[in-house]
Formats: C-alpha cells, sequence, structure tokens
C-alpha cells in the first residue's frame, strides 16, 4: 500500500507541476489580451512533437522561411493594429563585465513594445529617430554586465560593436515565453542595426502580430495565410499561430517530460502492486478455512474472486487518495520554490484513481483467481 | 379414468457411486459402489470406523465433491450435469452443512456467521441480519448475537453452525459428527435440536461414531471399507427424556 502512496503521490506531482509548467506561456498569451497571434517560418503545427526539436535555439542559424517582404505585407491587413518581427541573434554580450554566454540579441522594431505590451523601467524603446546604434536591455541583465538597473547612456558590446542603452525594459518574470528569449536577460535592437553586427540579413524567426481586436483576430489569421501563400509561391513553409496553439509546442514538451518522468515513477507502483499482491497472497492462505466455508455455504467461485479483488481493489485505492493527497501537499510545497504554482485538475485525480484501479485489479486478480481455485474440502482441513 | 399420481423422486439417489484417490499403484477406492437411495423427510445416521469414507460420501452429498464416477442424482437432476455455478446455487438453497468443528469464521460475529449463507442467496444486509437474528432467537442465542465465536461455549458454537445451516430454509441438512466435539449434555441439546428439524419435515444425514446417537435416527446405514454394510430402517425416536438445564 505505500508502494501505491508512494507511486501516485509522485504521478499526481508531477503532473501538477508539468500541468503549472505548461499554463505558464498559455497564461501569458491570455494576459496580453487575447488578440496575439504569430507566425513561425517552417512546416504548419499538427506536426507535433518534431515541433519541439524546433525551437528557438537550433532555428538561430538556420535560414528563415520569413522575409521582411513579408512583415511588410502583414502590416497591409485590414484589422493588424501592430507588427513585430523578431530575429534572435547570438554573440557575445557585455558591458562592464560579460554577460553569460546565449545571451538573446533580439533584433525587432519598435512596434514589439505595443504588441507584446513591454514596460520601460527606464529611458526610451527603440525609435528609428534615433540615428547611432541603440540598444534596450533587460533588468536583470543590465544588473549581470554593469551591476546596476541605471545604465542608460552606458556602452554595450554586442559581437565587438558599441550599442548605447537608451532603455531598460520593466522585469516581465516570464523566463519562459512564446518569445524564445527572456527578455529580462536580453538586448533588443532595430532590425537595420542588426547588419552591423552580422554580415548576412538576420533571419526572422518569428512575426508577432496584434490585431485590433480580439474580433478581428481570426480576420487577421485568414488574411494573414492568404497573402503569406501568395507571398510564398503557394508554399506552405509559415505557420500562422494564436491563443493556446502558440504555447502548444511547449505544453507537448512538458507534456512529454512528464510522461518520461511519470513512467520512472510508475516503478514504484509496479513494487507497489506487488506488495498488494503479496498481501493478498498471504491473506488467501491465512483464510483457507474461511474460503472453505464460505464455498461450503453457496459461494461460487466468482463470489470468491469478488471478494478478494474488492479486497484488494480496497487497498489499492486506499493508497491511491492517500497518494493522491501527499502528492498534492508536495506538489504545492514544491511550487513554492518554482515561478509557476501547480495546477489541480479533475484529469489528475482521475488519473490518481484511475491508476489506482487499475493497480488494485491488475495485482487482485491472481490472488483472488487463486482463493476461488481452492478445492473446498482441502480448504476445511486447514488447521484441522 | 383416474388420473396416475405424480411420481415424486427421491432426494437423493446413488447408482454405483465410486471415489478413487491416488494414482496408478497408490490408487484405492474410499467409496467403492454404493447404492442408496434416500426419501425426503428421513433422518439418516451413518456408522463405520474411521476411513470407511462417511466423511467423503457426505462431501459428495453436499456437492463439495463432484469429481466422482457413477450416478448422483439430487432431486431428480444428475449432479454430472450440473455447471460448478448451479452447485454453488444448490448448497447455497438446498443444503446446510453442520461440521464437527464448527467452522464459523472467528472474524465475524454471531450474527453475521449466521447471516453469510444468505448474502450468496442475493438478500440485502438488513434482511440478512433481520433473518439471522430471527434464527438465533430460535435457538435461545438472541442474546449472543454480537459476540465473537471464541466467546461461546462448544454448545453454544454448534447451535450457531446450526442456525447457519437452517438460515436458507435448506431441504437437506448435512451433519459431519455435530456432537464429536461436545460434551454429552451439549451433545444431548443439539441432537434435540436435529430431532426437532426432522419433525417439521427436513431430511437429515448425519455421520457419526457414537452408536447410541442413532436412537434419534430413522435409518441407521453401516459402511466398511467404502461400501454399504447395513441398511436399518427404524421408528425414530420421538422424545428424549432427559431433562437438561
Amino acid at each position: 500500500m505505500l508502494g501505491i502512496t508512494i507511486g501516485v503521490a509522485s504521478i499526481t506531482a508531477i503532473y501538477a507541476l508539468s500541468g503549472g509548467a505548461s499554463q505558464i506561456v498559455s497564461n501569458q498569451v491570455d494576459s496580453l489580451g487575447g488578440n496575439i497571434a504569430v507566425v513561425r517560418p517552417g512546416i504548419p503545427a499538427g506536426a507535433g512533437i518534431g515541433q519541439i526539436t524546433t525551437l528557438s535555439g537550433s532555428r538561430e542559424f538556420a535560414s528563415s522561411t520569413l522575409t521582411n517582404n513579408d512583415l511588410a505585407t502583414i502590416q497591409q491587413i485590414e484589422g493588424v493594429e501592430a507588427v513585430a518581427p523578431l530575429a534572435l541573434l547570438s554573440g557575445a554580450v557585455s558591458g562592464s563585465s560579460p554577460a553569460a554566454s546565449g545571451t538573446a540579441i533580439i533584433a525587432t522594431t519598435p512596434e514589439l513594445a505595443v504588441v507584446n505590451q513591454l514596460e520601460l523601467r527606464d529611458g526610451q524603446f527603440l525609435d528609428p529617430a534615433i540615428r547611432l546604434p541603440a540598444a534596450v536591455i533587460g533588468t536583470q541583465l543590465s544588473i549581470d554586465i554593469f551591476g546596476t538597473d541605471q545604465s542608460i547612456g552606458k556602452t554595450v558590446q554586442l559581437r565587438g560593436t558599441g550599442f548605447t542603452v537608451i532603455g531598460i525594459l520593466e522585469r516581465t518574470n516570464t523566463p519562459i515565453n512564446y518569445n524564445g528569449a527572456d527578455f529580462d536577460r536580453s538586448v533588443l535592437i532595430e532590425i537595420e542595426d542588426a547588419a552591423l553586427i552580422s554580415s548576412t540579413s538576420p533571419q526572422l524567426q518569428q512575426i508577432n502580430i496584434r490585431s485590433s481586436s480580439v474580433e478581428t483576430l481570426g480576420s487577421v489569421i485568414v488574411e494573414t495565410n492568404k497573402a503569406l501563400l501568395k507571398n510564398h509561391l503557394g508554399e506552405a513553409d509559415f505557420v500562422v499561430l494564436s491563443g493556446n496553439e502558440i504555447a502548444e509546442p511547449t505544453s507537448q514538451l512538458f507534456s512529454i517530460i512528464a510522461g518520461v518522468t511519470a513512467a520512472i515513477a510508475a516503478i514504484s507502483l509496479l513494487v507497489g502492486g506487488i506488495g498488494v499482491m503479496n498481501i493478498m497472497l498471504v491473506n488467501v492462505s491465512e483464510r483457507t478455512r474461511e474460503i472453505g466455508i464460505r464455498k461450503a455455504v453457496g459461494a461460487s467461485n466468482g463470489d470468491i474472486v469478488w471478494q478478494f479483488l474488492i479486497e484488494s481493489l480496497a487497498l489499492s485505492v486506499g493508497g491511491g487518495i492517500a497518494g493522491y493527497l501527499v502528492g498534492y501537499g508536495s506538489a504545492f510545497a514544491v511550487s513554492l520554490l518554482l515561478p509557476f504554482d501547480a495546477i489541480f485538475t479533475l484529469e489528475i485525480a482521475g488519473l490518481a484513481l484511475g491508476v489506482s484501479l487499475v493497480v488494485g485489479v491488475l495485482f487482485g486478480l491472481y490472488p483472488a483467481y487463486r482463493a476461488a481455485r481452492k478445492d473446498p474440502i482441502n480448504a476445511l482441513r486447514q488447521y484441522d | 379414468m383416474a388420473m396416475a399420481a405424480p411420481k415424486i423422486p427421491p432426494v437423493i439417489a446413488l447408482t454405483d457411486l465410486r471415489k478413487r484417490f491416488g494414482l496408478g499403484d497408490a490408487e484405492h477406492s474410499v467409496i467403492d459402489g454404493i447404492n442408496l437411495t434416500i426419501k425426503k423427510g428421513e433422518f439418516i445416521a451413518i456408522m463405520g470406523p474411521s476411513g470407511c469414507g462417511k466423511t467423503t460420501l457426505l462431501n459428495i452429498l453436499g456437492l463439495l465433491d463432484s469429481d466422482i464416477e457413477g450416478g448422483y442424482e439430487l432431486n431428480g437432476v444428475s449432479v454430472s450435469s450440473m455447471s460448478r455455478r448451479r452447485q454453488a446455487r444448490i448448497r447455497s438453497q438446498q443444503i446446510g452443512f453442520v461440521f464437527q468443528s464448527f467452522n464459523l469464521i472467528p472474524r465475524l460475529s454471531v450474527i453475521e456467521n449466521v447471516a453469510l449463507p444468505l448474502t450468496y442467496k442475493g438478500l440485502g444486509k438488513v434482511r440478512r441480519l433481520e433473518r439471522a437474528s430471527d434464527m438465533l432467537r430460535t435457538f435461545h442465542l438472541g442474546e449472543r448475537e454480537y459476540y465473537r465465536p471464541h466467546q461461546l461455549s462448544g454448545g453454544q458454537t454448534q447451535r450457531v453452525a446450526i442456525a447457519r445451516a437452517l438460515v436458507n430454509e435448506p431441504s437437506i441438512i448435512l451433519a459431519d459428527e455435530p456432537t464429536g466435539n461436545l460434551d454429552s449434555q451439549a451433545s444431548h441439546i443439539i441432537m434435540e435440536e436435529l430431532s426437532d428439524l426432522h419433525t417439521r419435515g427436513n431430511t437429515i444425514i448425519m455421520v457419526t461414531h457414537n452408536p447410541r446417537l442413532t436412537t434419534y435416527a430413522s435409518r441407521v446405514i453401516t459402511m466398511i471399507d467404502g461400501t454399504i454394510q447395513k441398511d436399518t430402517k427404524k421408528r425414530a425416536k420421538k422424545t428424549h427424556k432427559k431433562v437438561v438445564t
């Protein structure tokens, strides 16, 4: 029973936490007002797990199918309020001290502030009117490379080229998000300035679109699809996502991680199940005479199977309920240390109950069958 | 033209019944060709030395052992044609067992033990306990309903076992040495109970070692080496003078 408690507790905790993690991205999209769509290069969504492997990291060096022409096309579509491209560059970033490797350099346009509703802590956002190479940096990055969040006017070196810091972003505290970069630790530069640090034109990893209202989002997506398909000569080498679809690759990734971890936790369920089977076998052995008596007074083999099966189910479901409570307790305790909360869903409760039932039946069947097969005469002779 | 009266089949009809144990050289017959007919309402005492096959015969009659050769008809139906489930249903509805060692389930209370056969008849819990309680009162054990079996005397325990055997209102009572573990006073009470059941029309088949108990029976069968050596019919004792306090 303890094994089942531990197994169900692990599975509950894993799914409660991974569910919470998956919700981060969806919540971000929702909090932006529900009128956000993104265009990503590559195969359409629905290709499933494959998309996970093509998240931002590996896309940086790939040749994107999205072009500046696409950006201009989308801007013309009716109902589009703002459009911003995202081109993730990588390279050494340093101020007074170097930044951690892998710090994202995001080449974009000033409209990103509108699309993503970015707020500034200090200074101003990117502006085409500013002629010198300018950068807006995240608060945490400012602290990391300058030792202060007051770094306006200082120069940040991107691949050896100096950019003047003109703005510090307000903290977003969203390390995991649909843009593929943590704005708290990123450098934002004008897409035209990307040529200063890169010999090739920047590859657009994503185009974020904000429609004028939630109602128009649907038509914007349809129109964007049509226009881009025309631009790409009928080749569907891009995908327009909205709402939960944006979070899907992340959710799938978490689901897979949760699935694999839960499979490992299932080992303790197996051990628990074997424990239940052992208890039931001992039970059957000790109660052999009772089985004989029950058969003598009219119990059929089926009645005996049911009796012992129900007993093993009581053991495993009891363990399962205890495990569910312990699992949630620990999930909430662990979530205090994490940037997201454990979630409560009926699916997890159903999973915990279902798993306990399955374990109870699977591991209770053999002892119950053995009990039913006992010869009543021999059974009545036990301890005679 | 007068109609012929319908022929009532005997409760039990055995034809050349055999039961063997072991294989090859070790094989031996415990029941070796028994022919026996038992009519409704008979009180049969089966006597014989240890190992003569009395208990094996009783187990066969009670459908606990169906691995037999020869014919066994219960109320005109051949047992060999019955499924195990059907046999269990007959045990539940038509047969009541009383054992020498009582065979009550120790972790259940007296009333739960008595109600046990009704579980397999499909009765609800309240109904089961009501009927068990009524049955216990007829055996003057109404005040012991929630005792555990180990808290009762031998005679009381056997009366509980008889109450359990009767709660389903079976037509056949099979008793295997019902007084074997009891002193003479308790034995007398148990035999009076069985005798009373007999007068109410039940068929009783009792295995015993004690020749004095055959005075209660209407028919005494003596077995030796798996065969019936003697089959005596007599008038059953109606009352017993001994007063028990």
